[in-house]
C-alpha cells in the first residue's frame, strides 16, 4: 500500500459511502432517542421515499427540486402511520411499571420489525423484486474532478444534505420549543407528561421528522445509485444501526461521525483485504467499541430501564 | 355372406393397421420439467420450444419408418416427483430417452435412477459439475463456467490484452466463474493482476475499482449478474476509469442496458443464445416461437429447443429400431450439432458440451454480435 492518489481516492470513496450511512443514521437515531426503541421500519421508509420519488419522476417528470417536498410529505405521512400502527398501541398503559417494562419495549421492537417485513413484501408484490432504473436526466452520477480525485455529483449532494440535516436537527432540538419537548420526552417520558408536555404529539412529531429525513435519504441514494429495489433499505439500515450504537445510541452527531468512520474504514480496508471482508471491518469496529466504550464513542451515562 | 363381408372388412382393416404400425413404429421421448408451481414458467418455455422442434423433425423425414412423440410429465421442481416420473418412464418400454429436468438438484435426483436403470438423460439446464459425473447416461447441452471462462480468456488474449483483474460475486457460482477464467487466462500466458470478491447485495464498487485501477490491467473481467454489472459500469465511468470490461454470459440481459445506459457501452460478453443472431436457424426459431406463443424466446426456450434437437438427431442416427443403449451411444457421438445456441459437441469421455458461443458487445445502446476477435 502506498500513500498515493489512489489512496486519497479511497478515502474520498469511503467518505461518500459514509455519507450514505450517515444520511440514514440521522433519522434512525432521532427516532431511537425519543422512545429508546429501535425502529426497524426505518429502512422501509427510506425505500418508500425512493419509490415515491421514482413514481413522481416517471409520471410527471418534474424538476428535481419539486420532487423533494413531495417525498418529504410522503415520508412524514409514513412516519405518522408507522407510529400509529407499530408504536402507539404499546403505549396504552402510562403507569411507571409499564413505561419501564422491558417486555413492552421488546414488543415494540418486534412490531416495527413486523411492519418492516409486511411493507417490504407489499412493495415486492407491487413493484417486483427487480432493480428499477432511474430516468437518466435525474441521476446524480456526473463525475466531478477535484484535481486528480474523481467524485460523483451525488456524493457532494449527499454530503451537503447530511450537513444541512444535521445542522437543522441540532437547531430544532436545542433552539425550539418542539425540540425541548422531544428532549424532555427522550429524557423521561413520565416526567415530561407530569410537567404538561403532550407526549403523544411530541412522539408523532419525532416520527414525522425522522421519517422525512429517511425518505429523503432514500430518493437521494436512489438517484446516486441509479437503481432502486424493495430491498435497498436493508444493507444501509444495518450500517446506520451500527453507526448509531457506536455513536452512543442517542447522539446524532456521534452517529454521523461513526457512519463516516465506518465508510472510510471499509474503503481503506479494501486496499489490504478482499472487499468480501469489508463487513468484518464494520462489525469488528462495533465489537471493539462496545468492549472499550460501552457507552459508545459519543454517548454519556444514561438511565437504563 | 353379409357377415363374412363385415368380417373381411374388419380383418382387412386390422391387417392394414398392423402394416402401418410395422412401417411407422412409435418412439417416445420422455420430457420431465416443472409445469406447475413456482418454476412453471420455465417448464412452459421448454414445452413450447419442444413442440416446435418435434413438429419440424417429424415433418423433415430424417427418420424413415418411425414417428417420434414426446410425453411430458410435471416434476413441480421437486426431487420426489422427479423420482416417480423416472420410474414411470422406465416402465414404459416405448420411452428410449429422457430430457430434463430443470434444476440441477431435481435432474440429479432423477438421474440417479436413470443411471442405475440405464436410460439416457439429457438436461437442457442442469449446470452442476456433478450432474454429468453421475454415470455415462447423463448429458447436458448447457455450458458451465468451466467452459465459458477459458473461452472468454481466449477471446481476450486474441484481442491482444495480456493482464486482467477479475471481480466476482462471493458465492458458489462466482467462485466457479473465477476459477474457470483464471485457469484459462493463465494457460494462455495471461497475467491476473487482482481477484476481488464482493458480497451479494453490495452496490458500491468504488473501493474495488480504485484498488484494481492502480495496477492498470488491460481488462476487467466481471463474474456477476446484471444488477451489479450495471452499478459497476456506472461507478467505473464516474471514477473516470477507462479499462475495458468483459463479462460472463450472466450479464446478458436487456436490464443491463436499461440500468447501466451509456456506462455499459463497449462491454463484451459471450453468450449461447441471442434472438438478434442473424443466423437463419435462429431467426426461423425466433419467428416461429413468437408467432405461436406471442413472446420472444429467451435463453431457456433456446436451450430446450436444442436439447430436443440433439436428442431427435441421435434417434435418427440410431435408426427406427433405436434402443436405450443405442440412443446413449448416438448421443455420446454428438458432434457439431447446428443448434440455435451455437454448434454443440459432447466430449466423448466427460460428456460435457462444447459450443461456439456468440461474441457480443454493447454498442449504440443494444447488444450486437461481434465478428472477428
Amino acid at each position: 500500500m502506498v500513500f498515493d492518489v489512489f489512496f486519497l481516492q479511497q478515502v474520498i470513496n469511503g467518505l461518500s459511502i459514509g455519507c450514505v450511512y450517515a444520511l440514514m443514521a440521522i433519522g434512525f437515531t432521532l427516532i431511537f432517542g425519543v422512545l429508546n426503541v429501535v425502529n426497524f421500519a426505518h429502512g422501509e421508509v427510506y425505500t418508500i421515499g425512493a419509490f415515491v420519488g421514482l413514481m413522481v419522476i416517471t409520471a410527471m417528470a418534474p424538476p428535481l427540486l419539486a420532487v423533494v417536498p413531495l417525498v418529504l410529505a410522503v415520508g412524514a405521512a409514513s412516519g405518522v402511520g408507522l407510529e400509529r400502527i407499530a408504536f402507539r398501541p404499546f403505549r396504552r398503559f402510562t403507569d411507571e411499571a409499564s413505561q419501564k417494562s422491558r417486555a413492552m419495549r421488546e414488543a415494540t421492537l418486534l412490531s416495527s420489525l413486523a411492519v418492516s417485513i409486511v411493507t417490504r413484501e407489499i412493495m415486492m408484490h407491487i413493484f417486483g423484486g427487480d432493480m428499477q432504473g432511474i430516468p437518466s436526466g435525474y441521476l446524480l452520477q456526473q463525475p466531478v474532478a477535484i484535481g486528480p480525485i474523481m467524485v460523483a455529483s451525488g456524493s457532494l449532494v449527499i454530503f451537503a444534505t447530511s450537513a444541512v440535516m444535521l445542522g437543522a436537527l441540532q437547531f430544532l432540538l436545542y433552539r425550539t420549543q418542539t425540540g425541548l419537548g422531544i428532549r424532555a420526552v427522550s429524557n423521561n417520558q413520565l416526567g415530561a407528561r407530569y410537567v404538561g408536555i403532550n407526549t403523544d404529539r411530541t412522539i408523532v412529531t419525532t416520527f414525522a421528522v425522522g421519517s422525512m429525513l429517511g425518505a429523503t435519504a432514500g430518493i437521494l441514494v436512489g438517484l446516486y445509485d441509479g437503481a432502486i429495489s424493495p430491498h435497498m433499505g436493508f444493507a444501509p439500515g444495518v450500517k446506520a444501526f451500527v453507526a448509531m450504537v457506536m455513536g452512543g445510541l442517542s447522539s446524532i452527531p456521534g452517529a454521523v461521525a461513526c457512519a463516516l468512520l465506518l465508510g472510510v474504514s471499509e474503503s481503506i480496508a479494501t486496499e489490504f483485504l478482499s472487499s468480501g471482508w469489508k463487513d468484518l471491518i464494520t462489525y469488528s469496529l462495533l465489537v471493539i467499541t462496545l468492549v472499550f466504550f460501552p457507552q459508545g464513542l459519543f454517548g454519556h451515562g444514561r438511565e437504563r430501564a | 355372406m353379409r357377415k363374412n363381408a363385415i368380417l373381411g372388412a374388419v380383418l382387412g382393416a386390422m391387417l392394414a393397421t398392423t402394416a402401418v404400425q410395422a412401417a411407422d413404429r412409435e418412439i417416445v421421448i420422455g420430457y420431465q420439467a416443472p409445469l406447475s408451481g413456482d418454476r412453471s414458467q420455465y417448464g412452459e418455455m421448454f414445452r413450447n420450444a419442444a413442440q416446435i422442434k418435434l413438429e419440424e423433425f417429424n415433418a423433415s423425414g430424417k427418420l424413415a419408418g418411425a414417428k417420434v412423440a414426446i410425453t411430458f410429465e410435471d416434476s413441480k421442481d421437486d426431487p420426489k416427483e422427479a423420482r416417480n416420473i423416472a420410474h414411470k418412464f422406465l416402465d414404459n418400454s416405448k420411452v428410449v430417452g429422457v430430457i430434463g429436468d430443470f434444476s440441477s438438484t431435481v435432474s440429479m435426483a432423477a438421474g440417479e435412477i436413470y443411471a442405475a436403470e440405464k436410460m439416457p438423460q439429457l438436461s437442457q439446464t442442469a449446470s452442476h459439475p456433478d450432474f454429468t459425473k453421475l454415470s455415462p447416461w447423463q448429458f447436458r447441452n448447457i455450458t458451465t463456467q468451466a467452459f465459458e471462462g477459458p473461452y472468454n480468456a481466449d477471446w481476450i488474449i486474441a484481442a491482444g490484452m495480456k493482464t486482467a483483474a477479475v471481480i466476482y460475486i462471493q458465492n458458489d457460482w462466482g467462485i466457479s466463474a473465477l476459477d474457470g477464467f483464471v485457469s484459462g487466462f493463465k494457460a494462455k500466458g495471461g497475467k491476473i493482476t487482482a481477484t476481488e470478491a464482493f458480497n451479494p447485495g453490495n452496490r458500491d464498487f468504488r473501493s474495488i475499482l480504485t484498488k484494481v485501477a492502480r495496477q492498470k490491467p488491460d481488462v476487467i473481467y466481471l463474474a456477476m449478474f446484471y444488477e451489479e454489472g450495471a452499478a459497476f459500469a456506472q461507478q467505473r465511468e464516474q471514477l473516470g476509469i477507462k479499462i475495458p470490461l468483459y463479462g460472463t454470459s450472466s450479464l446478458y440481459s436487456p436490464k443491463l442496458i436499461e440500468l447501466g445506459r451509456e456506462s455499459v457501452e463497449g462491454l463484451h460478453l459471450a453468450t449461447t443464445f441471442t434472438p438478434d443472431n442473424p443466423d437463419p436457424a435462429v431467426q426461423t426459431f425466433v419467428k416461429e416461437y413468437a408467432a405461436r406463443f406471442k413472446s420472444e424466446p429467451g435463453m431457456f426456450a433456446a436451450q430446450a429447443y436444442d436439447a430436443v434437437g440433439i436428442m431427435l438427431d441421435a434417434v435418427a442416427k440410431a435408426g427406427p429400431s433405436v434402443t436405450r443403449e443405442s440412443l446413449r451411444d448416438a448421443l455420446a457421438a454428438t458432434s457439431g450439432y447446428p443448434g440455435v445456441t451455437g454448434a454443440t459437441s459432447f466430449d466423448p469421455v466427460t460428456r460435457e458440451p462444447a459450443k461456439a458461443l456468440a461474441k457480443m458487445m454493447v454498442k449504440d445502446g443494444r447488444f450486437q454480435v461481434v465478428t472477428g476477435p
